[in-house]
């Protein structure tokens, strides 16, 4: 499995946006990192202004928090994450071990704590992620655990991973009474890259459908973990959160004493803070950083001086030093977020480490989209709040792209589909904007005759077809673990999508993984959506890219009284045209209020027609009344009507409305 | 006689109305109380079209509201007075409804409270009385309103006085004392001639009825002109029902057909409501009353597009112009006092919820009696003053173009274009253009002559001098007129864009 993550993680190699001339402004910075969006405002930081306790300090401070700021011997330090499917509870988990360790007073407990935006409370997941320092003390020795949380969803499989190489350990979190999902295997297994140690915790034991020794079995068959001494607990009923604590302590390893190496820090997070700029979360692996340090990113050779390092724990506290093993934050005036990458590796300027740490990669936009806001005035606005959350999120890529039928917006580049929800739902909620989302797109690779390889993200921007030799579409291998229930469904839905079956193995009697290979085009739509309904919410997936091929794909175009309509072309495979077009034709129909004349809709490839609907002209539309001469009546009448014909968009001489673009792109997302 | 004195008008088109054109804005005041403040806004008025001499309205419109019970389509200010008997409608009981004496006392204290606009003495050309049900009103109190009228603003030598009245409601000896007032026309309100279709829209009156009415109106002395409204695509109503109506509409030989289109109106009966309950999370019921336009039981759109063309081709089968969307004559039998109307010249009103135009001010009156009274009490104290909305050229030109096009004379362009700039009448023009072709539009001549539509582009290219050719443009009978108000809207988006 090792090599398939690094495979896939070699996939994502950079490969900048297709070059366009209006991106003047949004330029990324070379090569921007991923980086979660994130919050603008972080939750509250206690500025608890003290010095560092020399290493053998006892314990005697009573100022709340203060504590945990005095250090530990590097052996005493643990390093760990969660890893954990959605719903598995390590929100809660999470929480119970701040509060038990009293990291976290109970009353200023907010559920989920570590997950701050509205977005992942309400979905109940972590986009991004924090870092938590716990004092723990066992035989009156003092721990220091460091709890570096990970985003759990495939979108930021590059950021979990850096945050795996933060930690010595993990705790793995299975929920007893549903077992292991996709997602939690493919962390598993970059955690087992990471040589980190892992200790399987079984949680909800207090439900009734618990069955924690079938989901052990489950977790030794499928991992190879020894699940004989796995952690049962229930992080809602607070069971078992002090064996976790003492399982922490005596199974994870601490970090390498390398303190006296030349500065290696590896960032795991960083967000934009708009009063202080950049905040990097990173984790000390060789050498020490104190406050004031001439610091030096070595991925882009920035510089800057660290103006404040702290812990994190789970609110900012400031301190002087931090040493190697050690997880911490720091501002230094930094203006956004890609000049502190996650990945990257901090060192210091006088001293430089001789290499960075490994496994640095770029933010590479897998799935685009356009975004155009309904009213045309919010052009401006939309682009000031993507600023604002690329301060944020490096992996967010846009160039202004415009459209005759919906105007000036913009195309967008995201690491995934939830990324892609998550910006768009962010935009919409955080900045009151309307948008119009068309369906999303991946990038196509375009072999031109000339032997020129373009990519094409915008199917409008296809070259021509006497200009191109081939199409080439990314693949993604998908893995998909189901209760054998729905083993049919399943792979009916992966064949739907033009999948190659690859492989099927039951991992127990009663659950399978299937894989697949199939277009990523395929899976931006409702695949997920799909593999839920068909699974009744059984199944999980979770994919990777393995590359590109050469696909028969072709340009749909629309035509609306014979006029293209732009905003409305698709890159499809040959197989499906027909039956996209036919749905995109009738919806249309149903859509576009009837004109004066017949309209004549068209599905077409190149100049061929493939798929037609006629729209009848209106029979009749006429106020015949007179009221006594009031016609005022009349007259507010016909010009709401009026008003109407401007509100939509005209294509050649047939008023389209806005609504209709709208439900077709969502049709496309549905249909493609 | 009246009879003798009603002038018989020559034959369309030769019978050309004076051109539709854009009123003044108000020079003064409304002519209302003599206390009534002038409005600041009146003097900054944007520029002016061509300034005409403000027009004096000679017409006025008078609204009696009441009628036994509301129609299921209706949404007119109605005062619903029931019939007392619940038999067969008696002809005298309303007589004395003090509901009608106080509300014909408030219209006179309104008339008499009403300055005229000019003192040049233009005396009223046409009145007319429409509702609610006039007929139900007793004659004298028409009379004494018609008196009012006449000492108030004049009455000129031959004036059309017409009233609108429903079958059931009258009999010879009140159409005869109608008449003997100066009342010399009727529009009868028939609607349709089946007797299901009359009861499903909530008609107060059956198909005996209808056929009486027709007897005595057409019986009676002194009256020639008098004109059956029908109303088409009502519920259920067939192709067949809808001929057999025309024809006995036909047979009936009115010298004036009024054909409308059912609109279903919110808050009728008719409108459409839906309610929804929520059962269960899952079970959602829909409740709905009403109809939907286009949607069983009414006609189909292309039902009901259907039987607008065969109205239209029968009446003029029958000898009747189609001079406007929803009006026939017979040569010379137009309506004089709606055509005030569509060509946007001045009127006055008087009554419940009714709209005046006076010195290019339109102002709809209360449409609830109570607000009403208290308004005619203002208008006499002189506290009312109108808050001149002041119309803008742009509106200006909007009213002129919904009005001429919905007649056969159609819109003057050269006067469209030297009131509102050439560009305006070009950019119309462009717009329409597509539709000169496809026949919805017709282009006409200085003679209303109907030109091939090259002329048209032709006149366009040439923008120098447009209207040099084309001088009028029209919708098409039946289907421009059909389309109407997609073409208007049209020109609206053109006028405003």
């Amino acid at each position: 499995m090792a090599t398939a993550t690094a495979s896939r993680l070699a996939v994502l190699a950079p490969r900048p946006l297709a070059p366009s001339a209006g991106r003047r402004r949004h330029a990324p910075a070379p090569g921007g990192a991923p980086s979660r969006p994130r919050a603008l405002s972080a939750a509250p930081r206690g500025r608890v202004l003290c010095l560092a306790a020399p290493a053998s300090a006892a314990a005697s401070t009573t100022d709340a928090g203060q504590d945990r700021l005095q250090k530990v011997p590097i052996s005493n330090i643990r390093n760990f994450c969660i890893i954990a499917h959605i719903d598995h509870g390590k929100s809660t988990l999470a929480d119970k071990l701040l509060e038990l360790t009293g990291t976290v007073q109970k009353r200023e407990m907010k559920e989920q704590f570590l997950d701050n935006m509205d977005l992942e409370r309400e979905r109940g997941i972590t986009i991004k992620l924090q870092a938590a320092r716990m004092r723990y003390v066992v035989n009156k020795e003092p721990y220091c655990l460091n709890l570096i949380d990970t985003p759990g969803h495939v979108d930021f499989s590059y950021e979990v991973s850096r945050s795996l190489a933060a930690c010595e350990g993990a705790l793995l979190v299975v929920d007893a009474s549903q077992g292991v999902e996709a997602q939690t295997l493919a962390n598993v297994y970059l955690a087992l890259e990471n040589n980190l140690e892992i200790i399987p915790v079984l949680n909800k034991i207090d439900l009734p459908g618990a069955e924690p020794d079938r989901v052990a079995q489950e977790i030794e068959e499928i991992i190879g973990l020894d699940c004989s001494d796995a952690i049962r607990c229930s992080a809602k009923e607070g069971i078992g959160i002090t064996e976790i604590l003492d399982a922490l302590v005596t199974k994870i390893p601490p970090p390498k004493d390398t303190s006296k190496d030349p500065l290696r820090a590896l960032i795991f997070d960083s967000y934009y803070d708009p009063y202080r700029g950049v905040i990097a979360y990173f984790r000390v692996i060789d050498g020490s950083i104190k406050k004031g340090d001439k610091i030096c990113f070595m991925a882009n050779g920035k510089e800057y001086v660290a103006d404040e390092i702290g812990v994190l724990s789970p609110n900012q506290m400031q301190v002087d030093e931090l040493y190697a093993g050690e997880v911490g934050y720091l501002s230094a005036s930094i203006r956004s977020v890609a000049d502190a990458r996650v990945g990257d590796t901090i060192t210091h300027y006088s001293k430089k480490a001789a290499a960075a740490l490994p496994g640095y990669s770029e933010a590479t936009p897998m799935v685009f989209c356009g975004l155009f806001p309904i009213d045309a005035d919010q052009f401006e606005e939309l682009r000031e709040a993507l600023e604002k959350l690329q301060l944020n999120d490096a992996a967010l890529k846009f160039e202004p792209e415009s459209s005759s039928a919906m105007g000036f917006g913009f195309r967008c580049g995201f690491l995934g589909l939830l990324h892609m929800e998550i910006v768009q739902e962010r935009l919409e909620r955080e900045y009151n904007l309307n948008l119009i989302i068309t369906a999303p797109s991946v990038v196509y690779r375009v072999n031109c005759a000339d032997g020129e390889t373009v990519e094409c993200s915008n199917p409008s921007l296809l070259p021509e077809p006497g200009k191109r030799r081939s199409i080439e579409e990314p693949y993604v291998k998908i893995e998909m673990l189901t209760p054998k229930d729905y083993i049919g469904p399943i792979m009916e839905l992966a064949q739907d999508r033009r999948g190659e079956f690859k492989e099927m193995i039951f991992i127990t009697e009663s659950r399978a993984k299937i894989i697949y290979e199939l277009p990523l085009a395929e899976m931006v739509g409702d695949f997920f959506d799909q593999l839920k309904s068909r699974s009744k919410g059984y199944a999980s997936m979770e994919y990777s890219l393995v590359g590109y091929r050469e696909s028969q794909l072709v340009k749909l175009d629309i035509q609306i009284n014979a006029e293209p309509v732009e905003a409305l072309s698709t890159i499809v495979h040959r197989d499906k045209a027909y039956s996209v077009g036919r749905a995109l034709t009738q919806k249309l129909k149903e859509l576009i209020p009837r004109q004066m004349f017949k309209v004549p809709i068209q599905a077409c490839i190149g100049t061929k027609v493939i798929a037609s609907e006629a729209l009848s002209a209106i029979r009749k539309d006429v106020l015949s009344k007179c009221y006594g001469g009031d016609i005022t009546r009349k007259k507010k009448l016909l010009k709401k009507q009026a008003e109407g014909k401007k509100r939509m968009k005209a294509i050649g001489r047939v008023d389209v409305p806005q609504e209709a673009f709208m439900a077709v792109l969502k049709l496309e997302k549905e249909v493609l | 006689m009246l009879r003798l004195a009603f002038p018989l008008v020559s034959h369309l088109p030769p019978w050309k109305p004076p051109p539709i054109r854009p009123r003044p804005l108000p020079a003064r005041r409304y002519a209302a109380s003599a206390t009534a403040t002038i409005s600041s806004s009146t003097t900054s008025s944007p520029p002016s079209p061509p300034s005409l001499p403000p027009l004096s309205p000679s017409s006025a419109y008078v609204h009696l509201p009441f009628c036994r019970k509301r129609c299921h389509y209706c949404d007119f200010p109605i005062v619903a007075i029931g019939s007392s008997s619940g038999t067969a409608p008696s002809r005298v009981e309303v007589a004395d409804d003090p509901r009608i004496v106080d509300y014909v006392r408030l219209l006179l204290r309104e008339v008499a409270v009403t300055r005229p606009v000019s003192d040049d003495g233009v005396p009223l050309e046409t009145v007319f009385f429409g509702g609610g049900t006039p007929s139900l009103v007793p004659p004298l109190l028409v009379a004494a309103v018609l008196d009012a009228l006449r000492g108030r603003f004049g009455l000129s030598a031959c004036p059309e006085v017409s009233i609108e009245m429903d079958p059931g409601t009258f009999d010879a000896a009140k159409l005869r004392e109608l008449v003997g007032v100066g009342v010399n026309r009727v529009s009868l309100g028939v609607q349709a001639f089946q007797e299901n279709l009359l009861r499903s829209c909530g008609r107060a009156h059956g198909v005996e009825e209808v056929h009486e009415a027709v007897g005595i109106v057409t019986a009676c002395e002194g009256l020639q002109n008098w004109s059956m409204d029908l109303i088409s695509s009502l519920p259920n109503q067939t192709e067949e029902m809808w001929e057999e109506s025309l024809r006995c509409t036909v047979d009936a030989r009115p010298t004036h057909v009024s054909v409308y289109d059912l609109q279903i109106e919110q808050g009728t009966k008719f409108g459409q409501i839906h309610i929804h309950l929520f059962c269960a999370p899952h079970i959602h019921v829909l409740v709905q009353f009403g109809y939907t336009p286009g949607v069983f039981p009414l006609p189909s759109d292309t039902e009901s597009a259907n039987f607008y063309k065969i109205a239209s081709k029968r009446l003029s089968e029958a000898g009747y112009n189609h001079y406007e969307i929803s009006s026939y004559s017979k040569p010379g039998y137009g309506c004089k006092h709606n055509l005030t109307y569509w060509q946007n010249r001045p009127f006055y009103a008087f009554g419940l919820g009714s709209a005046s135009y006076i010195n290019g001010v339109r102002y709809s009156r209360p449409r609830r009696m109570k607000e009403y009274a208290e308004w005619v009490q203002k208008l006499e104290d002189g506290t009312w003053s109108h808050e001149s909305r002041s119309s803008d050229m742009k509106d200006m030109a909007m009213d002129v173009v919904m009005l001429s096009l919905r007649t056969a004379w159609g819109l003057d362009l050269q006067s469209f274009s030297k009131s509102f700039g050439k560009s305006m009448a070009l950019s119309l023009c462009n717009t329409f253009k597509p539709f000169v072709e496809s026949g919805l539009i017709i282009a006409m001549d200085m003679e209303r002559q109907a030109l091939p539509h090259m002329d048209f582009g032709l006149d366009l290219q040439n923008e120098g001098d447009l209207g040099s050719k084309v001088a009028f443009i029209r919708l098409s009978d039946p289907d421009g007129f059909l389309l109407s108000n997609e073409l208007i809207s049209l020109a609206f988006g053109v006028i405003s864009p």
